[in-house]
């Protein structure tokens, strides 16, 4: 903000005033627009943090969710032990009795970053508590990805486009959903690190720069730290380099880029224990080496090309060089797949590619309701506006074809295919979604404002200027075409603001509606509108801490797994990490199976309490009988004992009279429904009816046989039982025993009183007696 | 490799003997003496394909039905199977009526509203793009007004059935 002084002191000097205060302050136009920018940054910085603050506003400052409890866990470890016991840390309080390592099975770059920002808080002296840092690190990092959307757009169109998707990005509930306050999980981080990787991708590809190159390979290992979806930057940057090589835009900016940023982000990944070899020997990352070699044989091709001068020779050569190159490289893929060295595709993975593969094979992977196919609500929901903009974004990506706005164009496709797959991953195509819509309102507002400018500068000269574009407004059009266009121009740009408004508004009411419950405090409206609060899980969770022995073991569904951890303090069997599809197959057979079964199995996990949740008194319907078919097919998946029509009738779930008698007695069912039948949930219904599920249950008279109630919470969310000791078979067995040795030693008595006594029969007389002494307290205890 | 023996025998009868020997392709030499020492090729007409990439207008043409498949729940249908359309029945009179959109979930649909309103997002997207052929120069003037107007109609209707369709779909919404 450099005042004009030579200009504006003799300003002040002669004309004293407001207007000569006015006057100093005046700036260049340059100046002008880089204060606009600026302000229009800071502001939207502001703004991406605080949207994303309503849960903490509206309840307190907690970590949401289940996977964020386990990621808070290992920050409170990290932040107390040191990052050696950290990384070097077994884990024997989950998955009992296998434990887990839980240094080498987890991508640190979370819970690294969390740490190293409190420890420089802590460095400044201001006393904040590690769960403050943990609540916010999501949003702090959602207004860092504005920052690098900006430089993106400005990378890939200008800086105007670059403005507007800051702004898309800063308010998209998209991104919102998995990146609001509370929300401490890989992905708050990890899409700053993904855009930032394709950002300096995208620069070391423009500019050729091995500095930038550098850059981006350092921001791929941060992402590789970060986030398990790494594997998306190593599948679509080979790709990219593929469609410009198609497309004939070979240059050795591009060389250059892809083989710094290949080799070493591959070496830096793998100093992540979790990934390991993964880029040498797993076949998602097969492709990005198969790009590696293809260049060094552009390269090598391009170099022939130059120094031998004769081009039929030169066609011949190339036409050998390829065949030889592309059977090298199916001969090697084929013996390394074939001998087992290279892995296939995940499970994970590979259910994206095939999307009806996993409902199929995997269960588990099934049953997760954050991985079903999206319908198109679910888009309309986190994109609004952006869904008929970004059409119109590729149109225009089309129109100037380069190497930038073809890296966009494949991340929007790739991206918007993958989201379409599963509904969680609609976060990942969130970033190309926002730049490529931003690139359209860019341009469109570009032709309009120019319209209106340049029809401004012309109407003051003659009228009869007919010369390029001619809007006629829909109001139908007079004689003079120039003024309808402007004033047509001006009313297209004010329905284009008020688009972007309604997108304003429609973004934050999804974030005050749907995106901003921490999902472990329940809400709901009371009878007179009021707002009511369910704390049932803490309540139970502080419960267990409290209250059980520290070596007790508790046994849930592997959903509460992490919370149980991080907030009971007590040792689990399966929690979310479903590492172990037997343990969780074993936990689910349990719970379907017979009282008298599942006794046996929880016996040989040595569990001591049984914690499930039951939503039949409040009508929250995410609780365990709703989730119990899940148990059934991952159960029957392993031991096909547990088989799903057993649980159904005519196909149907039911918990009524009408429902299958297996599923009346089984465990999960009794545990929930135990003392149930006595209650009356609602007015003018008959006691035991279920709220979740909108029935009366079919079995009201429960008895527990091998377990006891422990806790119920205050609205019967949260049940705990306590598994009973096997006492009393052992305690009939000993006085069995001891019955029976009585009698034979009083038979031995009398038979001896015939015998003459003489030493021996003293001494044995003796020896009876002393054993019936040593049994006779515990055989005096029974009678 | 076959196409290279076949060329060689329709290039000029002069030109034979210098190429046969100046060729560096190892695989031509070897194919030169094992079948073809004996083997005499037929003349054919044959030409191989002249591969071009498409225009860029086309690729996008075939992305934008791209991206109205995948955005009206194409993999939801296929995974999920829901019917083409719902139906209730009406409690009183008995008769089956049609259900179009699927009430109580956001993330569930029945197929043709999934398309209708992958139709809307398609339709929106174009009326931006006519917009802009709309400011192109090199056109006559009613077919850019006929562009403009077109484009700012079909956004408009687009952005009202769009906002017409959530507001069915999910009944409290903005409010």
């Amino acid at each position: 903000m450099v005042a004009k002084m030579d200009k504006s002191a003799t300003d002040l000097l002669t004309s004293p005033g407001v207007s000569s205060l006015f006057k100093s302050l005046k700036l260049k136009t340059k100046q002008q627009e880089l204060l606009i920018r600026v302000t229009i940054l800071f502001l939207v910085y502001v703004l991406a943090f605080i949207t994303r603050l309503f849960s903490v506003l509206r309840y307190e400052s907690m970590i949401h969710e289940f996977d964020p409890y386990f990621n808070y866990r290992v920050t409170q470890f990290l932040t107390e032990k040191g990052f050696y016991e950290f990384w070097n840390w077994f884990d024997s309080e989950s998955w009992y009795p296998l434990g887990r390592i839980i240094g080498g099975t987890l991508y640190p770059g979370l819970m690294v970053t969390a740490a190293l920002i409190y420890w420089t808080i802590r460095f400044l002296r201001f006393s904040v508590h590690i769960r403050e840092v943990c609540v916010l690190t999501a949003p702090f990092f959602a207004s860092n990805t504005t920052l690098v959307a900006y430089f993106f757009g400005k990378e890939l169109w200008d800086t105007g486009a670059g403005l507007v998707a800051a702004v898309l990005i800063a308010i998209c509930p998209g991104y919102i959903s998995r990146s609001v306050a509370g929300s401490y999980d890989n992905e708050g981080v990890a899409i700053f690190a993904l855009l930032l990787t394709f950002y300096l991708f995208v620069k070391a590809v423009n500019t050729g720069s091995l500095a930038w190159a550098l850059a981006s390979a350092f921001g791929y290992f941060y992402m590789v730290s970060a986030w398990g979806g790494y594997v998306f930057i190593i599948n679509l940057i080979p790709l990219y380099v593929m469609v410009l090589l198609i497309t004939g835009r070979y240059s050795m900016r591009l060389y250059v880029a892809y083989n710094c940023t290949y080799i070493l982000g591959m070496l830096l990944a793998m100093q992540i224990r979790f990934v390991g070899f993964q880029h040498v020997q797993s076949g998602e990352h097969m492709a990005a080496m198969g790009v590696f070699f293809l260049m060094q044989v552009f390269y090598f091709l391009d170099w022939v090309k130059h120094s031998l001068n004769d081009p039929k020779l030169f066609h011949t050569f190339l036409r050998i060089t390829v065949t030889c190159a592309v059977g090298l490289g199916a001969i090697a893929l084929g013996v390394g797949t074939a001998s087992g060295y290279i892995s296939p595709w995940t499970g994970r993975f590979y259910s994206l590619l095939d999307p009806t593969y996993a409902k199929d094979h995997i269960p588990i992977i099934a049953s997760v309701s954050e991985h079903q196919p999206t319908a198109w609500s679910s888009f309309m929901f986190d994109f609004h506006i952006l869904l008929l903009l970004f059409p119109a974004g590729l149109y225009f990506c089309f129109k100037r074809l380069s190497d930038a706005t073809i890296f966009i164009v494949m991340y929007g496709l790739t991206s918007m295919y993958f989201a379409g797959v599963m509904v969680r991953l609609i976060l990942v195509a969130t970033p190309a979604v926002c730049l490529i819509s931003a690139i359209a309102v860019s341009a469109t507002i570009k032709n309009l404002t120019q319209l209106v400018r340049a029809k401004g500068k012309a109407s003051h000269s003659a009228s009869g200027k007919g010369t390029t574009s001619s809007k006629a407004s829909s109001k139908g059009s007079l004689d003079q075409s120039l003024p309808f266009q402007r004033n047509g121009a001006i009313a297209l740009l004010l329905g284009a603001f008020y688009l972007l408004s309604r997108y304003a508004i429609h973004c934050t009411w999804v974030t005050s509606e749907a995106y901003s419950s921490p999902s472990i405090v329940l809400a709901a409206r009371g009878a007179h509108g009021n707002r009511v609060i369910f704390d049932d899980y803490r309540e139970a969770y502080f419960w267990l801490r409290q209250n059980t022995p520290p070596d007790a073991k508790v046994m849930s569904w592997w959903d509460y797994g992490y919370q149980i951890t991080a907030m009971g303090n007590r040792t689990v069997i399966v929690d979310n990490n479903t590492w172990n599809n037997t343990h969780i197959a074993t936990v689910g057979r349990a719970m379907s199976s017979y009282e008298d079964e599942a006794y046996e199995i929880m016996r040989s996990l040595d569990v001591d309490y049984v914690l499930v949740v039951f939503g039949g008194v409040t009508g929250y319907s995410s609780d365990d009988i709703n989730k119990f078919l899940w148990m059934v097919r991952i159960g029957g998946g392993v031991f096909p004992v547990i088989k799903e029509p057993d649980y159904l009738v005519n196909g149907e779930y039911r918990v009524d009279k009408g429902a299958a008698p297996k599923m009346l007695n089984c465990l999960m069912y009794k545990l929930s429904y135990y003392r149930f039948g006595e209650l009356t949930t609602e007015y003018g219904k008959p006691p035991g009816y279920d709220r979740a599920r909108g029935v009366e249950i079919g079995n009201k008279d429960i008895k527990l046989e091998y377990l006891e109630e422990a806790f119920t919470t205050s609205n019967w969310i949260v049940r705990i039982y306590k598994v009973k000791p096997p006492n009393n078979r052992s305690l009939k067995c000993v006085g069995i025993a001891l019955l029976i040795s009585s009698i034979a030693v009083t038979m031995s008595y009398e038979a001896a009183k015939l015998i003459p006594t003489t030493s021996s029969e003293l001494w044995l007389c003796f020896h009876l007696g002393k054993a019936r002494s040593v049994a006779s307290p515990g055989f005096e205890k029974l009678i | 490799m076959p196409p290279k023996s076949e060329t060689q025998p329709s290039s000029a009868a002069t030109v034979r003997p210098d190429h046969v020997y100046d060729s560096i392709d190892p695989i031509f030499h070897l194919l030169r003496i094992l079948p073809f020492s004996f083997l005499r090729p037929p003349r054919l007409r044959l030409k191989l394909p002249n591969l071009t990439l498409p225009s860029a207008m086309t690729v996008y043409s075939l992305i934008l039905l791209t991206y109205f498949m995948v955005v009206s729940g194409i993999v939801y249908d296929v995974i999920v199977e829901p019917p083409g359309i719902g139906s209730t029945q009406d409690r009183f009179t008995g008769s089956v009526r049609p259900v179009v959109f699927l009430p109580g979930r956001v993330n569930g649909q029945y197929i043709i509203e999934g398309l209708s309103s992958g139709f809307m997002f398609v339709l929106g997207g174009f009326g931006i793009v006519l917009l802009d052929l709309a400011l192109d120069k090199n056109r006559a003037k009613s077919v850019k007004v006929s562009f403009a107007s077109a484009g700012v109609a079909s956004i408009v209707i687009s952005y009202v059935m769009s906002m017409l369709f959530i507001r069915i779909k999910i009944p409290g919404y903005l409010g």
